[in-house]
């Protein structure tokens, strides 16, 4: 690291102006009250090459307003998960019951809903871990560079070159079948791909000026990495974020279908579907409804992914 | 090009031994006892003792690790808790299943993914909807594919069969290679590889899907790129056809970041493999894997995956020579 110190205070305006800089001899913060604040709800971003949170939060907005509609439709559900409705077993769809009841009289559109919850919100879960575990490492990998990044990336490159579900099937056996060591499974095989979106990203900005200008003005590694560095990687991992719900949500209705997920009776669409494969000729509605439900999830995903991409990726303006 | 295929070579047994790796320290953080699930829940705590010291369990991990490389390198892989076979034994009657269920697969996702993708390079207005099909197409679950298949050709339709490998009233033959169509050719009982391929079209087209829209889609946007290149310009100066221009010229360029997808494709496929043997009763390691999950048989599922992601390894080891091949600029590098 830099111990060059400057003598007038970081005034380049890629800085925050503000930075508590390190090292001795480190100009007394030129703190001018209420901008550093004003700059961080930014309308200009900090890094250079990165988007403004605004745009962010903007392309995000129908991905929150689609999770707020997940988390509260099982409200209106007409029947809980696992009570049994007077309409008997295997009862063909009815204005009552739009899904019909599957082989002990459970109302399917009910346990469908609360399934979606499940599977939707999982799928966020395993992406946030993912991407907390993988950006992490790719952080450090991308800042310390040297022996640490090689290591880092042989690892994750192992990770990439083995086929990812079939290692979350492994771990999920190993570690005994249920829904919190299935997420945890598939986080394990997931965050390679953000490990190395991450330390691409912070690579080539640790190669631009501004960069450079922060670490003459003395900014702390930690604090370079975290405010000049991780910003500018924000959008290209929100974009893969953004594109791998769809594939998380078929993924773990995969695992759940062949039967690493919750035990019965939880309402996981995965399972479902494969408990109700028996009745697939006489009552499809028992294996079909929750298989429609994750292709109908994982196609909301993808869509809104394709247009948080659109709008986020620079890069593809086609 | 015999530079790159050594180090490729090396790269790829690195990954095999970390494949290895990995697999051995799931066995070691497994929370259930193998020796006791080995001798049986009611054995005495002797006999559980003397499991774990010939298994040898009772060892310290570095030791347990130089022995399971052995035995790895020996081709011994334990025997299943299920059907107390070797699971060599047991992979081995299950994979030629599998095999041929994936090559079948594959096959059809090149062709789809070529064809598909040519369709749609330089789609222009049509490329919107296109694109949203594709990823209409990319949202759908194997298992959705799989039921509604069995469904319309099977159910209502009568053509396909749509459980097993063959009908009832066959003879399986016994080699050479295992795989049904290619043995009933090479035995001389059309009647045989008909009704094979018939079995084989539902599953196969259920693996394929996704990855054949994966393909097309990245096959479309790296045929686009490319045809904006000034030697592309040239060709069409010259007056060439536009087929030729498009098979001839961008294709061989465009073909690397559709290679690389597809290389992706064949894991996620292996995936998705034990989902779709359920559904179709496929006799192979799926329906081996998906059985062993239900016995918590980790011997057997640790083999499987061993042989699923060593299958997957040398895979893309191919693709990537393949890709060498395609784009002499990679061979440099």
């Amino acid at each position: 690291m830099s111990t060059v110190t400057p003598d007038a205070p970081p005034t380049t305006g890629l800085t925050e102006g503000a930075l508590p800089v390190e090292g001795p001899g480190a100009p007394a913060a030129a703190k001018v009250p209420g901008a550093t604040s004003k700059l961080w709800r930014g309308r200009r971003p900090i890094t250079p090459g990165a988007l403004s949170g605004d745009t962010v939060w903007h392309a995000l907005i129908p991905f929150f307003v689609l999770s707020f509609v997940i988390l509260v439709a099982p409200v209106f559900a007409p029947y809980g998960s696992t009570d049994v409705t007077s309409a008997g077993a295997l009862h063909a769809p009815t204005s009552g019951a739009w899904f019909g009841t599957d082989e002990i009289g459970r109302d399917v559109f009910s346990r469908v809903l609360i399934g979606m919850r499940v599977s939707w919100f999982s799928a966020l879960g395993v992406i946030f871990l993912g991407t907390i575990i993988g950006g992490l490492i790719g952080a450090v990998a991308g800042a310390f560079g040297g022996k640490l990044d090689m290591v880092l990336m042989r690892i994750t490159d192992l990770f990439l070159s083995l086929p990812a579900p079939v290692l979350a099937i492994a771990v999920v056996a190993a570690m005994g079948p249920s829904l919190r060591n299935t997420l945890i499974a598939l986080s394990i095989v997931w965050w390679p791909w953000y490990a190395r979106i991450v330390r691409g990203e912070v690579r080539a900005l640790a190669a631009r000026p501004h960069t450079e200008a922060a670490r003459l003005a003395g900014v702390s590694r930690t604090r370079l990495v975290l405010k000049h560095l991780l910003p500018g990687a924000m959008a290209p991992v929100i974009v893969t974020m953004s594109l791998d719900v769809g594939n998380l949500i078929l993924a773990l209705a995969g695992l759940s279908f062949i039967g690493l997920g919750a035990p019965p009776p939880a309402p996981e669409l995965g399972a479902m579907s494969a408990r109700g494969l028996q009745y697939l000729f006489g009552h499809p509605w028992v294996p079909i409804a929750p298989a429609a439900a994750v292709a109908l999830l994982a196609l909301a995903a993808n869509l809104l992914g394709d247009s948080i991409n659109r709008r986020l990726d620079q890069r593809t303006t086609r | 090009m015999a530079a790159l295929v050594l180090r490729r070579f090396a790269a790829m047994l690195a990954v095999l031994f970390g494949l290895a790796v990995i697999v051995f320290v799931l066995q070691a953080v497994i929370p259930s006892d193998p020796a006791r699930a080995m001798v049986g829940a009611s054995a005495s705590k002797e006999a559980v003792e003397a499991k774990r010291h010939e298994l040898g369990y009772d060892q310290p991990l570095p030791a347990q690790f130089a022995d399971y490389m052995g035995r790895l390198a020996q081709g011994d892989l334990q025997s299943s808790l299920r059907t107390r076979n070797e699971v060599v034994e047991d992979l081995r009657a299950f994979a030629p299943a599998t095999f041929e269920l994936a090559f079948a697969a594959m096959f059809l996702a090149a062709i789809g993914g070529l064809g598909l993708g040519l369709l749609l390079a330089g789609g222009g207005r049509a490329g919107k909807g296109i694109r949203l099909l594709l990823i209409g197409g990319a949202s759908i679950p194997a298992f959705l594919t799989g039921l509604l298949l069995i469904v319309v050709f099977y159910s209502w339709l009568g053509w396909l069969p749509a459980s097993g490998r063959v009908g009832d009233n066959f003879v399986v033959p016994d080699g050479p290679t295992n795989f049904l169509v290619i043995d009933s050719i090479l035995n001389g009982t059309p009647d045989l590889t008909i009704d094979a391929l018939q079995h084989l079209l539902l599953p196969a087209i259920t693996l394929a899907l996704l990855p054949t829209l994966a393909i097309a889609r990245t096959l479309a946007t790296s045929l686009d790129a490319v045809q904006k290149e000034d030697y592309v310009r040239t060709a069409r100066a010259k007056g060439l056809k536009e087929r030729t221009v498009l098979l001839k010229h961008a294709l061989r360029n465009a073909s690397g970041p559709a290679l690389t997808m597809g290389g992706l494709q064949v894991g996620l496929m292996l995936g998705s493999i034990v989902v779709v043997e359920r559904i179709f009763a496929w006799p192979g390691i799926g329906l081996y894997i998906d059985q062993s999950i239900a016995y918590s048989d980790f011997p057997a599922i640790c083999g499987a995956t061993l042989l699923l992601g060593a299958t997957y390894v040398f895979l893309n080891f191919l693709v990537d020579l393949a890709q060498a091949w395609a784009d002499p600029r990679i061979r440099t590098v």
